[in-house]
């Protein structure tokens, strides 16, 4: 277990150094974005390195923390390098327009059937899609309004457990529900993010 | 082990994650707290471009909605800071860090200039690869000592890496890119005074914390 | 020129940032390297035990559900509930866990079981300030976007 781990140490610090070093050489905005993808990733496998279920948990925030990050700082650079419009106004392909229906519906039950985060990563993946195949004309502030409320019905299940620990279930459920909705609005709003009259 | 902040006068229990302020953190604390109250009560200033060899100046309008937005994110920057002063965990107190480090971002990229968003760009990439040595002095102080609370590791008994330390330091460092003032000069011709002020004293905070971190356990 | 004239035009170029940080991190993870072999402690909170014969393999921590369970936690007098979340299975995930052999694939996305008690109950407010950090995230994005269309 001791050897172990010290050679996992090895391999994390090692692919550390080959990241930064690719980093420190390119000198392209765009390019560096992406490279900040693979400092992610060995990031993970320092935390996974402990193999806890603590470990496991942990993963979590490290991923989002990353994803979240990428969000804005992609925006950012769109926003400097003034790229406005979408080139083309998307594929006109038969099956874009018959199949996102169908698609979007069985990953939006399966979603909600899984709940919690993952739930809500599915659930948004079939939203994503229905928006990006069909044209939408849905309120981008209602969504991001609907997100923001179950924030709240989230941060309200945390004080629930701990205020209030005897009522553990409502508050599982809670926070289950809450962060199904939360995630999946904001993984729609991605969808929905191409530019186009009614955003 | 060194006590340099002082005995707790207050925890705050969160199941795993205690909250706790010694006399050091509190004056942390407090001055975040200050610093939030001014940035709420506060309006922007005004920035004048006078216009070299003549009379002629232009005032630069600040709009309504920017004004709202950076308040925003100077707010929840404060808050952050708030947090992080506090924080008796140490992956709790990195996830703090990261949060100081994506609304002092917020609070500069709000600003319609592309100078501006040149250095707002580069700090997100080093805000963003500063997460690897927070998270990975996290997780490698977790792994050795089989604990991640800061009283805990406190009280002796656990050998700390000095390696676990420096990733620590590191990554509150790319956050708050504290020692960069030479290079953070450029956020201040960005307009809005009291909202950039935020983001240098919350990297002046969360690196004061981070040292008395690095002691303590 | 003085070198030190030389470091603090480099330093004072913004471009040169990630640079600067990159060979930093280089430098610690070389000293990372160097202080190898780091001794793994043996004894750790929420430590996972594996029994491949449990359909909820290798998510099994024993219990019964609306019963508690051991959970190593760091403070268990600040939890007094804890394990009941670890314990508990929705109706489906039960009727899965009796039927099948796989349900350990797909726990993780099922309320109940002990991620969502580390991540939920006894470390609550890491997920708090990493749910923040998204929204952050997001209100930054979604502002410089909505500029850009109007």
């Amino acid at each position: 277990m001791i050897a172990d781990y010290s050679i996992g140490l090895l391999v994390a610090f090692a692919s550390a150094g080959v990241a930064f070093f690719a980093l420190m050489r390119e000198t392209d905005g765009l390019h560096r974005l992406l490279l900040t993808d693979l400092i992610e990733v060995v990031t993970l496998a320092f935390i996974a390195l402990v193999g806890t279920d603590l470990a496991e948990a942990l993963i979590l925030p490290g991923l989002v923390v990353g994803v979240s990050e990428l969000i804005a700082l992609s925006e950012i650079y769109r926003v400097k390098e003034g790229y406005v419009r979408p080139p083309a106004a998307g594929l006109q392909i038969e099956v874009m327009e018959s199949a996102p229906g169908i698609l979007a519906a069985i990953l939006v039950v399966y979603g909600i059937v899984l709940s919690g985060f993952s739930g809500g990563a599915v659930a948004g993946l079939g939203v994503i899609f229905y928006f990006l195949s069909r044209s939408h004309s849905e309120r981008f502030e209602l969504i991001e309004t609907a997100s923001g409320y179950s924030w709240v019905l989230w941060i309200v299940a945390f004080f629930v457990f701990m205020l209030l620990p005897e009522y553990w279930f409502f508050a599982v459920m809670l926070a289950g529900s809450a962060i199904l909705v939360k995630v999946m609005a904001k993984m729609s709003l991605i969808g929905t993010m191409r530019g186009g009259p009614d955003v | 082990m060194s006590e340099i902040g002082g005995s707790d006068l207050f925890v705050l229990e969160f199941g795993d994650i205690l909250h706790y302020y010694t006399p050091y953190t509190t004056t942390l604390f407090v001055l975040a707290l200050i610093f939030t109250g001014l940035a709420i009560l506060s309006r922007p200033e005004g920035q004048v471009d006078i216009a070299f060899g003549g009379d002629a100046y232009y005032a630069k309008e600040t709009a309504v909605s920017e004004m709202r937005f950076r308040r925003f994110m100077t707010i929840a920057c404060g808050l952050a800071t708030m947090g992080a002063m506090g924080s008796g965990d140490i992956f709790n107190f990195t996830l703090f860090a990261s949060l100081v480090g994506i609304t002092n971002v917020g609070i500069v990229a709000a600003v319609k200039s592309r100078h501006v968003l040149d250095a707002a760009y580069e700090y997100g990439i080093v805000a963003m690869v500063a997460t690897l040595p927070l998270f990975g002095g996290a997780a490698l102080i977790l792994a050795t000592t089989g604990t991640l609370s800061i009283p805990a590791l406190a009280a002796g008994g656990f050998a700390v890496p000095p390696i676990g330390k420096a990733l620590l330091a590191l990554g509150v460092i790319g956050e708050g890119m504290a020692p960069f003032y030479a290079a953070k000069a450029e956020m201040f011709r960005a307009p809005g005074a009291p909202y950039v002020i935020m983001c240098s004293l919350s990297s002046l905070l969360i690196f004061l914390r981070v040292v008395e971190i690095a002691i303590t356990i | 020129m003085l070198i030190i004239t030389r470091i603090s035009r480099f330093v004072s170029n913004f471009q040169n940032l990630v640079a600067l940080f990159a060979g930093a991190c280089i430098i610690i993870s070389l000293a990372g390297i160097l202080s190898l072999p780091l001794g793994f402690e043996e004894q750790q909170l929420y430590p996972k035990t594996l029994d491949p014969a449990s359909s909820l393999y290798p998510y099994d921590r024993g219990g019964v559900p609306f019963g508690t369970t051991e959970v190593v936690v760091q403070y268990p007098e600040n939890s007094p509930y804890a394990g009941y979340v670890t314990a508990y299975l929705t109706p489906l995930s039960q009727y899965l866990a009796d039927h099948t052999h796989y349900l350990g694939t797909t726990i993780v996305a099922h309320p109940g079981g002990i991620i969502d008690e580390i991540l939920y109950n006894t470390r609550g407010l890491d997920t708090v300030v990493e749910t923040s950090i998204l929204f952050a995230a997001f209100a930054i994005a979604s502002y410089l976007f909505r500029r850009e269309v109007k």
